[in-house]
């Protein structure tokens, strides 16, 4: 530990370790599962990993009635818990070890951004993630045109790049010197984006001071006022997901919030460059699942060809090529070209006497032919890309809902359905606000094409909630619970947003296409 | 005994197993055959002759009786086919195609009509998977387009293209469109240009990532050929891969630990290369690579070549 300790604005070393007496550090390890915590352990024990996460090795000034003993080399140590590895035993065992034995000097930030993202790789759902798409701005023309509002520059054709070590040198500089960051990059198997890890602790120091557990009287220390945010960059795609902060101490929300304001602001400027100037819009999406996110967010086609339209952007199609002569066969016909052929001489027999359980058939069949045009290869309850929450608040008038469906189900109707259904439509208390506030924002920088005051709109808010939310909705259409063909569009998911607006039966805004 | 019996029991196995490869291979077989059959059908209806004959025999039918069959059935089918093939047709020469489709929502607006362009990229001699745009009217009393759903994948400018040559309209008394510029002329919508800009930076983008993959190619190929002859000190390109979105710039890997970075524009012409070693900027190894070429294609013959 360095003797003397000076406020400076750079950043936290890696290799700055942290007294393991403090709980939040038995807290992190804790989290892990022993399979985990083991292979973690192993890593930190490879020989390129030293300078950053050296364990207590045999000294010559060592005690003989240590209940752990230091290791005598690396390949000891590496070789005890390899042991460990191949036997059953408890998670307790290992963290003791860790923190009384191998590490007892200190975990440093290394390690514990490993053992927090080893967490979050073995629990995806831990973090709620909300997307937001990287936009340029126009560079202002004029000494005046800097001072004004930030204009979109709409006609750009330059796509934004992310540079990770860049982006983390430029990112510190925006931070405030009375704070001190932890920056961790890690990129996770099979997912094609980088994962930033953003540790951030209140202190002006960046040496030992900073996690010292003993700053004179104020026994609570800065560690437990520290907060913990994750960025993730998408490979090519000029998007950004940015998960909620987690705290080890009791923080408030509002200190969360500001904080999450913060990175929201350094992050454009952190991708700026000098005549380049980007901003952060936010695309209405929020799911803890970062594969939906990747699949709507990402870099593929998929971006703005939900629902029904992704059977456009489907890369199992082998039909597609201009040079096949094979006339194609519309995308249900060829399953049900086997059925027929299977039902055939079933039906024939029964053409007699049709009873009512065919006709229940054919209206089931119908359903899933309904269902399948209107989600495409979407929303399927297995491909893992749920989405578990949805907020659509009715804007429509309700004379005008009825008129343009038929006097059939208004709105409130769509929801009662869900109500009846394995999906749960919960309306918590607790969130309302945030959504409100949202839905307010999401009202702002809209048009208001002035309708009528005499119209009778009722405040219809729908919160859809369960696993996998258009799953769901697919389900009650392939039920036939849902009339597919009346069914608007935005319960088919095809806008790719989780909280928005209904107007005219549209979610308002939002085009649809991302641009 | 008790041997003979699991001997008994391995040959069933055995027996099973060569049995269930029987029924896969003749699965396959079933499969290829239909698949010929398929094509042999196409080819044959819409054949010049059997569409005579197709509507020579329908004229006959319904000159004798109003129900015509299987005959008119055919003929809608052969008539299908011939329309198919016209649209492969175009599809294959003129790489911009327009479709109509149908927007399933109920409440979509202009009553559900879409125009839907596709945009044919070819790469390695092979059609890809095609793009599509689909652009729908969704201001009132206005002919105006904007792009409705698209497949573009983000790296392609297309939020740029379209407000270039698809601007919105004016709005009128104000309201609506508050985030629009109103102190820039206001333009026609020119969706020719559109397609056709959209369809340079598509075709762009692929070339460049294909080029970039047949560079990445390269070097493998010639690693696993060279790593019998070469004794390991010789310096050789270890991995060539794009290190952005838009595969403009091009990492380059040295099997000494130097990283190069190579950018191109584009259209792929080389625009700069900078090459980082142990004691700092490597010129001579940058030199070495791309010395006097122009274009990234050259590249490949000396990656090839030497």
């Amino acid at each position: 530990m360095a003797r003397l300790s000076v406020p400076t604005t750079a950043r936290l070393p890696s290799s700055l370790p942290v007294e393991t007496s403090n709980s939040a550090v038995v807290k992190l390890l804790n989290r892990l599962s022993r399979p985990s915590l083991l292979s973690m352990v192993l890593d930190w024990l490879d020989p390129t990993n030293q300078s950053l996460c050296p364990p207590l090795l045999q000294g010559r000034d060592d005690d003989d009635d240590d209940f752990y003993p230091p290791a005598g080399s690396l390949d000891e140590l590496r070789e005890i818990y390899s042991d460990m590895q191949q036997r059953k035993g408890s998670k307790r065992e290992v963290v003791d070890r860790i923190v009384e034995g191998d590490w007892r000097n200190g975990v440093t930030l290394y390690q514990l951004a490993m053992a927090d993202i080893q967490y979050l790789y073995d629990h995806p759902g831990s973090l709620k993630w909300t997307a937001y798409k990287i936009q340029r701005l126009k560079t202002p023309s004029s000494e005046d045109g800097a001072e004004g509002p930030q204009k979109l520059d709409k006609e750009c054709l330059a796509i934004p790049r992310f540079h990770p070590s860049t982006f983390v040198q430029n990112l510190q500089a925006e931070v405030l010197p009375d704070v001190k960051a932890h920056y961790n990059l890690d990129r996770p198997e099979g997912m094609p984006l980088w994962l930033l890890r953003i540790f951030i602790l209140d202190s002006p120091y960046n040496t030992g001071l900073a996690v010292s557990n003993r700053i004179g009287e104020r026994a609570a220390t800065s560690f437990d006022a520290s907060r913990t945010v994750y960025i993730a960059f998408p490979d090519a795609s000029p998007h950004v997901y940015l998960s909620n902060s987690q705290s080890t101490g009791a923080t408030t929300t509002g200190e969360s919030k500001s904080l999450r304001a913060l990175i929201v602001d350094g992050i454009p400027k952190a991708m700026s460059r000098p005549r380049e100037r980007y901003a952060l819009r936010p695309a209405h999406l929020s799911t803890r699942n970062l594969a939906e996110l990747l699949h709507v967010k990402g870099a593929g086609r998929t971006n703005a060809a939900g629902g029904g339209w992704s059977i456009y952007a489907s890369e199992n199609q082998r039909t597609d090529s201009p040079l096949n002569p094979v006339l194609p066969t519309p995308p249900l016909s060829d399953e049900d070209a086997t059925e027929d052929l299977v039902g055939g001489a079933r039906k024939k027999r029964a053409l007699s006497t049709k009873t009512t359980h065919d006709k229940y058939q054919q209206e089931a069949k119908r359903a899933r032919l309904v269902a399948q045009a209107r989600f495409g290869d979407s929303a399927k309850a297995d491909d893992g890309k749920g989405i578990e929450r949805v907020d659509i608040l009715v804007e429509d008038t309700f004379a005008a809902v009825t008129g343009e469906r038929q006097g059939g189900g208004n709105a409130e109707d769509v929801g009662e359905d869900d109500d009846n259904s394995s999906q749960q439509r919960k309306r918590t208390k607790g969130g309302r606000s945030g959504v409100d506030l949202a839905f307010e924002r999401g009202q702002d920088g809209d048009e208001d094409d002035g309708g009528d005051a005499r119209d009778w709109k009722p405040k219809v808010r729908l919160t859809f909630h369960g696993s996998h939310v258009f799953a769901g909705i697919r389900q009650l259409v392939e039920a036939g619970i849902v009339d597919g063909e009346r069914m608007p569009g935005w319960m088919t998911g095809e806008e790719g947003v989780t909280i928005g607006a209904v107007r005219h039966g549209r979610i308002r805004g939002h085009k649809g296409s991302g641009l | 005994m008790s041997s003979s019996r699991s001997r008994d029991e391995s040959l069933d196995l055995s027996i099973a197993d060569q049995l269930d490869d029987e029924i896969a291979s003749l699965r396959a077989q079933v499969e290829s055959l239909k698949k010929e059959l398929k094509i042999q059908t196409s080819t044959l209806m819409v054949s010049e002759p059997t569409r005579k004959l197709l509507q020579d025999r329908s004229k006959k039918r319904t000159v004798n009786s109003l129900d015509s069959g299987p005959v008119a059935e055919l003929l809608k089918k052969s008539d299908e086919q011939v329309a198919h093939q016209q649209q492969c047709l175009y599809r294959s020469c003129a790489s911009i195609t327009a479709l109509k489709i149908r927007d399933p929502d109920p409440n979509a607006v202009d009553g559900g009509n879409v125009l839907g362009l596709r945009f044919e990229v070819m790469s390695k001699a092979r059609f890809l998977r095609p793009y599509y745009v689909m652009l729908n009217r969704p201001y009132p009393n206005s002919r105006h387009l904007r792009v409705h759903r698209h497949t573009v994948p983000p790296c392609v400018p297309l939020a740029g293209l379209a407000a270039r040559h698809l601007p919105a309209p004016k709005p009128k008394g104000g309201g609506a469109n508050v985030d629009d510029d109103d102190d820039e002329p206001h333009q026609e919508q020119d969706l020719p240009r559109f397609a056709r800009a959209l369809r340079r930076e598509l075709v762009r983008y692929q070339n460049r990532i294909g080029i970039v993959g047949d560079l990445h190619k390269a070097v493998e190929m010639k690693n696993s050929q060279a790593s019998e002859v070469l004794d390991d000190d010789t310096i050789v390109i270890q991995n060539i891969s794009p290190a952005d979105a838009e595969a403009k710039q091009i990492s380059v890997e040295w099997s000494d630990g130097k990283a190069g970075r190579l950018i191109i524009d584009d259209d792929g012409k080389i625009v700069k290369m900078a090459v980082q070693g142990g004691q700092g900027q490597d010129r001579g190894a940058a030199r070495d690579l791309i010395g006097g070429y122009m274009h990234i294609e050259e590249l490949m013959g000396r990656l090839e070549g030497t």
